[in-house]
């Protein structure tokens, strides 16, 4: 399979889901994370390869920030620039709850027909 | 891509800066400011590693310059399109000329006029206090650490003021301080920060703004007095004058003809189409400022830290 291909597609499908996966990693953490926090954690629970690339994090964190369905502060650092700190608000976990909903009809919607292939 | 991998923070940073250099000069200073935290953070992680091996995997979790660039690009235009709501725009003369009263740009603009005296005192304040005490404690130990102090805290102003502007106009600006790469020297960093043309042109923007703000403030204020005193002070006098409710004091209009029930109709006219014009006026004033602040506060061409060893290579 053409390898850009893959590439296109992939970006195509991130487009929404890094907000979703954001949303979901800040409301399951009992602290507020800052960017390569969370970069390293998408990395981590995927045997070390984010599936996004962690670039592409960071303006999606300023616009939900902007959006009012995170928090952030700002916290000094040694290793360079200070860090932001974000931690969702309750705006952000109505949001994510309907995402998610959104998420389980389209995987099962999605799933019905990929299935039938592999299944007998 | 014909390009050679990056392989330092600085080069990083500088093929970022080339990819976005079309854009927003706030947006690049915040893509900057995000690659910067993460590349250095990723550096701290692996001590055993040296700067450029880190670098060149760099590509494969951060991602490449242009594909960084374009995840801004992206996501700007995105949230630009769901944070604006679409607004019918009049076009026709009549409706564009008082649909202006339907624009909280207008409002928060004119509100900003108001504003722009306290914001210019304190400014103007902050600037000459720091400036004079700096100059005179120059020849004394503490002078240089002194005005190294001042000039952090005018970036947290610069930000601060930065923010007003674009909750007031809609401009986009600065979201992150202005940060300068760790790694030259303390008195090279200095040096740059000195022969930066920010530096300046901030410092300018702040003493400027006690005149811009008493001559935003004047106009705002005989502006909304004349155009509300026009447009009310019939409705008072004809109360007074018939007895409908008792306005404090007594109502007179001169010239004595302003009194004619003929005449009354016209001076509100001319009240409200003041007021129109004056909203008009303050919606201008905001633009314009934040075209002005954009570009003594923001500069795409300063030289940071890369830009100044780009220059330099």
């Amino acid at each position: 399979m053409d390898d850009s291909n893959g590439k296109k597609f992939q970006k195509d499908l991130n487009g929404g889901l890094v907000g979703l996966v954001l949303l979901a990693v800040l409301n399951q953490s009992t602290e507020d994370l800052y960017g390569y926090e969370i970069a390293k954690r998408l990395a981590s629970a995927n045997e070390g390869v984010s599936i996004f690339k962690e670039g592409t994090i960071y303006p999606v964190l300023r616009a939900l920030s902007a959006a009012h369905l995170l928090t952030s502060r700002i916290v000094p650092s040694y290793s360079g620039p200070p860090r932001r700190y974000y931690r969702i608000t309750d705006q952000g976990r109505s949001v994510l709850a309907e995402w998610t909903a959104i998420w389980a009809g389209t995987r099962n919607f999605v799933d019905r027909f990929i299935d039938k292939g592999h299944s007998p | 891509m014909n390009r050679s991998a990056p392989r330092s923070i600085d080069h990083y940073l500088r093929q970022l800066r080339e990819e976005l250099a079309a854009e927003d000069a706030a947006l690049i200073q915040d893509a900057l400011y995000d690659a910067e935290e993460y590349l250095r953070a990723e550096v701290a992680a692996h001590p055993d590693k040296s700067e450029s091996d880190v670098l060149e995997l760099i590509a494969s979790t951060y991602g490449a310059p242009d594909e960084v660039a374009s995840a801004y690009r992206d996501t700007e235009a995105k949230v630009k399109a769901a944070m604006t709501t679409p607004r019918k725009v009049a076009t026709s003369g009549v409706s564009a000329f008082f649909g202006v009263f339907l624009d909280p740009r207008a409002y928060t603009s004119l509100f900003f006029m108001l504003l722009s005296l306290a914001t210019g005192i304190i400014y103007f304040t902050f600037a000459v206090i720091g400036l004079s005490l700096s100059a005179g404690l120059a020849v004394l130990v503490i002078g240089i650490p002194f005005f190294l102090v001042f000039m952090a805290l005018t970036r947290v102003v610069s930000l601060a003021e930065g923010r007003l502007i674009e909750a007031m106009t809609g401009e986009r600006m600065p979201r992150r301080p202005i940060h300068q790469s760790g790694t030259a020297g303390f008195w090279s960093r200095v040096g740059q920060m000195l022969k930066d043309r920010r530096t300046w042109t901030t410092l300018a923007y702040l003493i400027l703004m006690l005149p811009l703000g008493i001559a935003y403030f004047v106009i705002a204020v005989v502006g909304l007095s004349l155009s509300l005193a026009f447009t009310f002070a019939p409705l008072l006098y004809l109360a007074d004058h018939y007895g409908w409710f008792y306005p404090p004091g007594n109502v007179h209009m001169n010239p004595a003809w302003l009194e004619s029930l003929w005449a009354l109709p016209f001076t509100m006219l001319v009240g409200v189409l003041l007021l129109t014009l004056v909203m008009h006026l303050a919606r201008g004033v905001g633009r314009l400022h934040a075209m002005y602040a954009k570009t003594l506060l923001v500069s795409p061409a300063a030289p940071t830290a890369a830009g100044v060893q780009a220059a330099a290579a």
